[in-house]
């Protein structure tokens, strides 16, 4: 059988894939754009909007013979529907014939068009769809000149529903496509939007409560196909003509989410360029067309006021306001003061261009530790071994392919990730999630159905700790689930840090990476190892040589001059003060002060994403640039200049004129970074499904990729190394003795970071602090759901709320990070939990 | 001779043992001691078409349904929603045993363990007749578990709709079967195949009407089913006579008896001798309208021939109008019926349908111009065959052969 069929398009033929759907074959092989509204690319279709209609013919057949009917002068006989034919609906097949061009067709289409238009308003001129809208542009092209229909018998309707505290429904503008209701349902996996009433009283609902709050909800906004559905960030914000789309990466975490910024001169920024929304970037091998609601909703951090601004320095024991030249020369003459006993702590928030100027310049003091933050996962180095292999896209794995999700929680760490692990299983995958509590993946994984659709997978709970053993161990303890992971054609693991110590993190990766070799599934596209290492570019550290193992070291053998890059150690780490307090000097460059200008002797501005171009590296290996966007706030400087000036002073290289420039210096001298100038991340190539440009109704408002999709770093298996599995033997693993619990600190998307907070519409969502304990632990600490409790771990001592179920294996406390100002442990550590009876406010 | 209204024939034929008396479950018996493709070949042979409205042969039917899927089922359209059908309800409350006879027969001929009896809402007194039906038969290990001994089983349960025309539909009616909006399904997959029946498996959806004849049909043979009726269309049919006639109600008649003969000979002619009868809706709200004319009163009432004055058959609900009648009334009343019904899926008739009843509600109020006539006329052409179900052309129909074939009806409303 051949991969592909001949079709006949308005008298042309075309050689198109099989199985295809019709309207992406028309597209895509013949620029052929059927106006479509309900359906969409990535969905189901459903012939809804019947706006797609075409005359379909398809060659006649001899009923007695089954012999293809011939005409007279030896063609073939085509067999033409008596009724138009929708174009979603229809599959091509090999000599299918079809008509887009005849009056018939273009009739319907006008007639379906003056039927949606005859309930929809006219307010177009104050409609945030206006300029970007499928209707509208449809309207254009087939729309009447005037309505026929009566004003006064136009159906009025609620105008700002709100679906929850995001997105707002226009009940009259809906056109009742069901795009909305079917992402979620389908691509989502949260059926938390339908349909109710019937006929026209036809109404897009939830039954949400809280209401609709997915982590994804704003995709809906983008495949609205009018403008119904509009984010409480945007609407009535501007006009889409008068935004520019730049180009940037998500700077949240691991999956490097292609994004755009729309940016606008605004009054509101004192005229500079600001981003009024962000908007996702087509990259089908990163996140296809979706983004996560914190990418969307979560840039008001870029303007914040609490923002540093100014660059200071201490002098005579008080820190003030100082200005960049005497900052820097300041700064290179206490570096060239320490003898080398100098280290640096760069965050993962930090560019790779950022990170090549801070090393090269530590390098030049003569010093070498290089941390990375936050401590707490160490997969990098097999990620560089045996990650997915180069070419890996999620989108193709399915039937016959498997997933191994261990110790980490995707829906939180990294959202889109666990969206398209869903949607693999909905294709056949085989998923598996194992962890010491239920995860929001572990609920689809054992879900059994979906849809209609048989799915496939099974759930591991394991007693807190017991994550490296039970890699090591899946073939004994898990024979049949290990069997079918090794026969799987495709392996994917995903290995976290949940629950476990920094090298236990290291182990459970090695042990992972031990299962994958044995299985061979290395060295191949959608085959290998991934980790939610947190922030943007925890990849980047690594094969810049930021280590957190180094960051270990640095804790613990403190050195006389700490540079702190974009990292906020007093938030994140209950025991910062104490180790801090045996650093002579402090230099500490970011965009907020976590209090650390209590001790710091220079307190630095840095630009965030949004303000400079830059490059990270996402949690599949792929370098991706982000370019500038937004107006600077005060006096900030790019992390690399402020580095590389304190370099020129210092006369240790000259500083480079642009990112762009250091990333040539890197990727001429780190051989990660290969060919990854930024000519190479800027290359684009046309992508399926072929959204964007001027047909916003076949894919919605997603941007077709101008910024470039990026440049994968080949894993050793990729390059043909011989890449071995390591004895794993002897394991320590974390072990609660007597009246002890493990405590596992936990990552909610929404929390109460610095750079989050300022997004106030979603700091609604953020969580009050809770810990999770099993009741056979609560019992024991005579505590009950909803008390007040103390948890005490090392130098970290939390009052959170109890929530008392059996959701977690008993022995272990769930503790989320950055719920509470006071900072839980970094990994996870043994401690206690009592109830506490005094009354004392949490926070 | 009845073969369905036989409660008319045989008191309490309602009760098991008098149906069984009367040669009850014997069509079952017959069918048992057969293989199943036996008996897909003795419907197909009986001529049997689908009384549900489409006419589709349902020997072949059955016959789409893969033999090697392992999960097949039955389902019975007891939606009956049709404005002016009421065939179904009396072959349920009178003779429930023999449809349920005639499901087991398409179950064990399709070899489906189950058949879902999908009742409308309003039926909740004949769900519980039937549900007291099943529970006899599974007494009488006629229903269940290894029946009569032949090692087929068979479970029978009833569903109660909630009230709505679309889920007549067959894919509606399975979405709503399977607690989903009552939405048509799109075709291919058919529910015939696997992916687009019940669950996602191979269905047959048969109408109430159609399966009562299955057990005639297994007991005195296809010949003799075939004997009555027309060439295309074999059987008995019951047509639903209601409106401006003497004696409106059911009747059971071979296909292919005349509408004279209907409603003159058996409904007793026009209620008022003095006003001659003026229109007739031959298959309910959605047929197309048909003036009663000499030419369509000696038409016989089968498939082939009622194609032949424009109209369907359909399921036969007759409705009847006298010269008293106004057709833009009626046009307005039909509108209103599928405005309210309209599941809203499909563009042109959820807008179609409330644009159509805005409008003529303005011609009855004398509001209207000969523009809106006009507009109405498009707005149901454009309506026409663009929709997924055929309740868009259903809708449109009343429409386009009012005005076609009673432009003064419509004229009298309107300034010119």
């Amino acid at each position: 059988m051949s991969d592909t069929v001949t079709i006949n398009i308005d008298g042309q033929n075309y050689e198109v894939a099989a199985g295809a759907n019709l309207v992406d074959a028309a597209k895509w092989h013949a620029g052929n754009d059927i106006p479509v509204f309900c359906y969409h690319p990535k969905m189901d279709p459903v012939g809804m909007c019947r706006m797609c209609l075409v005359e379909l013919g398809t060659p006649g057949r001899d009923r007695a013979t089954g012999e293809l009917l011939r005409n007279d002068d030896g063609s073939l006989q085509i067999r033409y529907f008596p009724k138009l034919q929708t174009a979603c609906t229809t599959t091509v097949s090999d000599g299918m014939h079809i008509k887009t061009n005849t009056q018939q067709v273009i009739d319907a289409r006008n007639d379906v068009l003056e039927f949606l238009l005859s309930s929809h308003p006219l307010d177009c001129p104050i409609c945030d769809k206006g300029g970007e809208c499928p209707l509208q542009n449809l309207t254009m092209r087939h729309g009447p000149q005037a309505s026929r229909m009566y004003f006064e018998d136009k159906q009025l309707l609620e105008k700002h529903y709100p679906l929850g505290d995001l997105i707002f429904l226009d009940r009259e503008r809906c056109i009742q496509c069901a795009r909305c209701v079917r992402f979620q349902d389908e691509v989502v996996g949260d059926d938390v939007l339908a349909f109710h009433e019937r006929g026209r009283r036809l109404q897009i609902i939830t039954h949400s409560d809280p209401g609709f709050d997915t982590y994804f909800s704003g995709n809906t906004t983008d495949i609205c196909p009018v403008g119904a559905l509009t984010t409480a960030d945007f609407r009535f914000g501007a006009r889409p003509w008068e935004l520019n789309e730049v180009p940037s990466i998500s700077p949240w975490d691991a999956a490097g989410e292609n994004i755009s910024l729309s940016m606008r001169l605004d009054r509101d920024f004192g005229g500079k360029a600001m981003i009024k929304r962000v908007m996702p970037r087509q990259n089908e091998w990163v996140n296809e067309i979706w983004i996560t609601d914190k990418a969307r909703f979560g840039h008001h951090f870029t303007r914040a006021e609490d923002r540093l601004q100014q660059p200071q320095m201490r002098t005579g024991g008080t820190l003030r306001n100082s200005n960049w030249e005497a900052a820097i020369a300041a700064m290179a003459a206490t570096l060239q003061g320490a003898d080398g006993d100098v280290a640096a702590i760069a965050g993962s928030g930090m560019s790779n261009e950022d990170l090549w100027a801070l090393r090269q310049l530590l390098e030049g003091v003569g010093a070498g530790r290089l941390g990375a933050w936050p401590p707490t996962h160490d997969a990098a180095p097999h990620l560089e071994q045996v990650g997915v292999g180069a070419g890996t896209n999620l989108s193709e794995l399915g039937r016959g392919d498997a997933i191994l999700v261990i110790a980490c929680d995707l829906e939180e760490e990294v959202p889109i990730w666990r969206l398209r692990l869903k949607q693999a299983q909905d294709r056949g995958a085989y998923l598996v999630v194992a962890n010491a509590r239920d995860t929001r993946l572990e609920d689809f994984a054992v879900q059994g159905a979906r849809n209609d659709k048989v799915v496939e997978g099974d759930a591991i709970r394991y007693a807190p700790g017991e994550a490296v053993s039970v890699m090591r161990d899946l073939q004994k303890a898990h024979p049949q689930i290990a069997e079918r992971l090794s026969r799987a054609e495709n392996l994917v693991i995903v290995a976290g840090a949940e629950g476990l110590s920094l090298a236990g993190s290291e182990a459970l990766a090695a042990a992972a990476a031990n299962f994958l070799i044995e299985s061979g599934h290395t060295g191949s596209a959608n085959n290998g190892l991934l980790s939610p290492l947190p922030g943007a570019n925890g990849l980047g550290l690594h094969y810049l040589g930021f280590t957190p193992q180094t960051t270990l070291n640095i804790m613990q053998e403190p050195p006389r001059v700490l540079i702190v890059a974009q990292a906020e150690l007093l938030d994140d780490d209950p025991a910062a003060q104490q180790w801090l307090s045996q650093v002579e000097t402090i230099i500490y460059a970011g965009l907020f002060d976590d209090g650390i200008s209590q001790r710091a002797d220079f307190i630095l501005p840095l630009q965030s994403f949004a303000e400079r171009d830059g490059s990270f590296v996402n949690g599949e290996r792929r370098v991706q640039r982000f370019y500038t966007a937004q107006g600077p706030m005060g006096q900030a400087l790019p992390a690399w200049k402020l580095f590389g000036g304190i370099s020129q002073n210092a006369g240790i290289a000259n500083l480079k004129p642009s990112a762009a420039a250091v990333m040539l210096e890197l990727s001429g001298s780190v051989a990660a970074f290969q060919g990854a100038s930024y000519r190479a991340l800027s290359r684009t190539e046309r992508q399926f499904p072929d959204v964007g440009g001027r047909d916003l109704y076949y894919g919605g408002t997603a941007y077709t990729n101008h910024g470039g999709i990026g440049l994968q770093i080949p894993t050793a298996a990729d390059r043909g190394a011989d890449v071995q599995r390591r004895d794993m033997a002897d394991v320590a693993e974390l072990r609660a003795g007597e009246g002890e619990l493990l405590i596992m600190p936990i990552t909610r998307l929404y929390n109460r970071q610095r750079s989050f907070r300022p997004s106030l519409l979603v700091e609604q969502r953020i969580l009050n602090p809770y810990a999770l304990i099993h009741p056979d632990d609560a019992a024991a600490a005579g505590t009950i759901d909803g008390d007040l409790i103390e948890i005490v771990a090392g130098e970290s001592k939390v009052r959170v709320r109890a929530s008392v179920s059996s959701e977690i294996a008993a022995g272990g406390v769930a503790l989320p990070r950055h719920l509470t100002d006071a900072a839980v442990p970094l990994s996870a550590s043994v401690g206690t939990v009592s109830r506490v009876t005094d009354a004392v406010a949490v926070r | 001779m009845h073969i369905l209204l036989r409660g008319r024939d045989i008191p309490n034929i309602k009760q098991l043992d008098v149906y069984e008396a009367h040669g009850g479950f014997d069509g079952l018996r017959k069918s048992l001691a057969m293989t199943p493709d036996q008996v897909i070949d003795v419907v197909k042979a009986s001529g049997l078409r689908g009384r549900g409205g489409a006419g589709f042969p349902t020997g072949v039917k059955w016959s789409f349904i893969p033999q090697h899927e392992p999960i097949k089922y039955v389902t019975v359209n007891a939606d009956e929603s049709e404005t002016g059908t009421f065939k179904d309800r009396e072959i349920m409350e009178e003779n429930p045993y023999q449809l349920i006879e005639g499901s087991l027969i398409c179950a064990y001929a399709i070899q489906a363990k189950a058949v879902y009896i999908y009742l409308r809402g309003e039926f909740w007194d004949i769900g519980e007749q039937l549900d007291a039906c099943i529970a006899a038969l599974r007494e009488e290990n006629l229903v269940g578990e290894n029946i009569l001994g032949s090692g087929y089983d068979c479970e029978v349960y009833t569903h109660l709709g909630a009230g709505a025309y679309i889920c007549g539909e067959e894919s509606a009616l399975l979405n709503s079967l399977e607690g989903y909006l009552g939405q048509p399904r799109v075709r291919p997959p058919f529910p015939a195949q696997k992916g687009g029946g019940l669950y996602k498996e191979a269905t047959v959806v048969n109408n109430v009407e159609t399966l009562a004849n299955v057990p005639f049909i297994m007991t005195e043979g296809a010949p003799a089913f075939k004997a009555i009726g027309t060439e295309q269309s074999a059987g008995n049919k019951i047509y639903c006579v209601s409106g401006h006639v003497k004696r409106p109600g059911n009747y059971e008649l071979p296909m292919g008896t005349t509408f004279r003969e209907l409603l003159y000979e058996q409904a007793g002619g026009p209620l008022h001798d003095d006003r001659p009868f003026k229109a007739m809706l031959p298959s309910g709200g959605s047929g197309p309208i048909v003036p009663l004319t000499d030419e369509v009163l000696d038409t016989r009432m089968s498939y082939e021939d009622c194609a032949g004055i424009g109209t369907i058959i359909g399921s036969a609900s007759i409705i009847i109008m006298d010269e008293t009648v106004d057709m833009t009334w009626v046009a307005s009343k039909v509108t209103k019926f599928f405005k309210h019904e309209s599941c809203g899926k499909c563009t042109p008739c959820r807008e179609g349908t409330y644009w159509l009843d805005k409008v003529i509600d303005r011609i009855l109020d004398g509001r209207g111009t000969a523009d809106d006539v006009k507009r109405i006329a498009d707005v149901a052409e454009n309506m026409a065959g663009t929709t997924l179900c055929a309740l868009g052309d259903f809708a449109a129909n009343p429409i386009i052969h009012t005005i076609r074939h009673f432009p003064d009806d419509f004229a009298q409303h309107v300034q010119a």
